[in-house]
């Protein structure tokens, strides 16, 4: 599912962006649908501010196109796009208060005086800042900075708002609120929400569709699940959640099911067409493995190093044919009581393991 | 234990002797303008007050007063605006330009002020210039230029990028964004360097000796002419008012910045 669902708003053509020989944006080719919360997302450097500053009009392409409901906004200026835009560090207007920043681009779109005011109230209220109002930026915090931030960007109904690494500064709890509040406000507003962030997490939790980015280019598309499940490459299936990767020889497929050998090992993996050629790479989550004493499982391993983290304890196996294997599971109902040194068993289901495209 | 202290006594004393050769000349001027004789000397009988009546009623002491804070006020202005447009022009730019713009603008500062004399006579002798206030105001606004874009660059050097963008990206034309956000955040260097240009302006004499012979009348140059041909000690007096009213100000100035 790499289309929107919904008819396309913003569609950007084949964009290409250079600073000398870094080739900040590939020729990227991307449809944003009405009413979507889709995230840009992937490691530092892979060309997400770039791909959201020429969306906002900051960063001239040098070759592409970007249509906005059919209408080419190439060539617009930032001020004539109408797209509402939150920065990393908030970029409040330090000189103004918060009702002054709120009421900023109402002004300049000539509201009538007690249109801003009441404007500017409802925004507050959006964002629960009421109260606020009289504060100069320096006097809030960061989480509250950032809500402000929020306020001004929607206050004047843009249809489309692109937030670049908007939570980033703030620390872990703090985030986790306002994830839940943006979520919020985007599904009760309907504004289409372009999200940069580098964060798998913030992503897979907000998002309806998420472009996943390396060096400029889009290397896959489509809705959290769909991608957590079904990673392409190894690169996506490294950088959203971790991965075991496993090469694989495939000796025979049959009812949607391909045997497969690695590490003097086989077992079967659930795919629609086996990989040609009979070799392959296959990523399993590892959370799809499960742990068992000696003997319970097809496999045998012993236990190198855990790490407990509440919730999960992540293991990491030694097997003499697959090498080291990262397993996590949950704490309160493990096969067994993870310990170094422990001898057991292992094995995963037939629907664990994805071939990769790249392998 | 031993060397170290005396590395600390004989800082100490050096730093005395420093402050005391700045200061002692100022002190100087204090006693003598209230002399009770009418030449450049020490009290003799007692004190008096009639060198500072002198300034005070003398028109000639007056008008050069006055034409010299015309001139301030007028240099600060320009100054200000042409420094602040620079300044503030530069900053959007940053590229590599800007940058080679910036430091030929201050430039000036190094090149010995006879120098900038000479080159301001020849051009202004063409330009018709010469004698006349505004030839004044104009070499002086040259000259204060350089301080008022460094204080202004100094003032924008904290300001957020990203902060101009947002006001673009809400809507904001170049122009309103300059005026709205901009400027304000430049403001405290504006003002800092509309005072620096002022006083530039009000102490230069090398440039006004060249520039003009009897239609200009600034207060340096009085203070220059008064001490060629008489040795009146209204000099004195007039020295000592503006003392004065610099160190006022500097201790209004950081009596408001500690609030
Ligand atoms: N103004 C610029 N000048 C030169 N190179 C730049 C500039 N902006 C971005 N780049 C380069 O383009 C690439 C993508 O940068 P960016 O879009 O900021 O990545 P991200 O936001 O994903 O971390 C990087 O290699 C970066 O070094
Ligand atoms: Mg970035």
């Amino acid at each position: 599912m790499t289309a929107p669902s919904s008819p396309s708003v913003l569609s950007i053509r084949k964009a290409v962006k250079r600073y000398g020989t870094v080739q900040a944006l590939g020729g990227i080719e991307l449809d944003i649908g009405e009413g979507e919360f889709l995230t840009l997302l992937g490691p530092s450097g892979s060309g997400k501010t770039t791909l959201l500053t020429a969306i906002a009009g900051f960063t001239g392409l040098d070759e592409g196109r970007l249509v906005l409901r059919g209408k080419d906004i190439t060539d617009l200026p930032p001020d004539r796009r109408d797209f509402g835009m939150v920065f990393q560090g908030y970029a409040l207007f330090p000189t103004m208060n918060v009702r002054n920043n709120i009421a900023f681009p109402l002004k300049v779109r000539k509201w009538k005086p007690a249109d801003i005011q009441a404007r500017v109230e409802e925004c507050l209220a959006l964002v629960q800042m009421e109260g606020f109002a009289d504060r100069m930026p320096s006097q809030l915090s960061g989480g509250q900075q950032q809500r402000v931030a929020l306020a001004r960007a929607l206050s004047f109904r843009p249809s489309v708002l692109l937030l670049d690494e908007p939570l980033s500064a703030l620390d872990k709890k703090l985030r986790a609120d306002l994830q839940w509040e943006l979520k919020d406000l985007h599904r009760k507003l309907g504004v289409t929400f372009i999200y940069v962030t580098h964060d798998q997490d913030e992503a897979l939790s907000m998002s309806d569709r998420i472009v996943i980015l390396k060096d400029g280019l889009v290397q896959q598309i489509g809705e959290p699940g769909a991608l957590y499940n079904a990673p392409r490459t190894t690169f996506v299936a490294d950088f959203l959640g971790k991965s075991n990767f496993l090469d694989v020889e495939v000796e025979g497929f049959a009812g949607g099911r391909a045997r497969c050998r690695a590490g003097g090992e086989s077992f079967e993996v659930a795919t629609e067409a086996p990989p040609a050629g009979g070799r392959g790479r296959v990523a399993l989550r590892p959370e799809r493995i499960r742990l068992a004493p000696p003997k319970g499982a097809a496999f045998e391993g012993a236990i190198r190093q855990t790490s407990y983290l509440g919730e999960r304890c992540h293991v990491i196996l030694d097997h003499p044919g697959f090498g080291q294997i990262l397993v996590s599971c949950p704490t309160w109902k493990s096969g067994v009581v993870p310990e170094d040194g422990l001898p057991v068993s292992f094995d995963w289901d037939a629907d664990a393991c994805v071939f990769l495209e790249d392998a | 234990m031993q060397k170290a202290s005396f590395f600390r006594i004989a800082m100490r004393t050096g730093a005395w002797m420093v402050l005391a050769f700045l200061l002692l000349p100022m002190l100087v001027v204090v006693p003598v303008s209230l002399t009770d004789h009418s030449y450049i000397s020490l009290p003799g009988q007692g004190l008096s007050l009639a060198h500072y009546v002198n300034y005070f009623t003398n028109p000639r002491w007056l008008e050069a007063t006055w034409q010299s804070v015309v001139i301030g006020v007028a240099v600060s202005a320009l100054a200000t605006l042409l420094g602040t447009a620079f300044a503030v022009g530069c900053w959007f730019l940053s590229d590599f330009w800007a940058t080679v713009a910036r430091w030929v603008l201050i430039t000036p500062l190094l090149v010995p002020p006879v120098v900038q004399a000479l080159g301001f006579y020849r051009f202004w002798v063409q330009l018709g210039l010469i004698d006349t206030l505004g030839g004044v105001i104009l070499a002086h606004t040259l000259l204060a230029l350089p301080y008022v874009t460094i204080s202004v660059f100094a003032a924008l050097a904290n300001l957020d990028r990203r902060i101009p963008q947002a006001a673009r990206s809400l809507g904001a034309s170049v122009w309103t964004t300059v005026i709205s956000v901009v400027v304000p955040a430049a403001r405290p260097g504006m003002l800092a360097g509309a005072l620096f240009a002022f006083i530039v302006s009000f102490d230069e004499i090398v440039a006004v000796l060249f520039l003009t012979v009897r239609n200009v009348q600034t207060l340096p140059k009085m203070i220059w002419q008064g001490i060629q041909d008489n040795i009146d000690p209204t000099i004195a007096a007039v020295a000592t008012v503006l003392t004065l009213l610099t160190a006022s100000i500097m201790v209004v100035v950081s009596l408001r910045r500690r609030n």
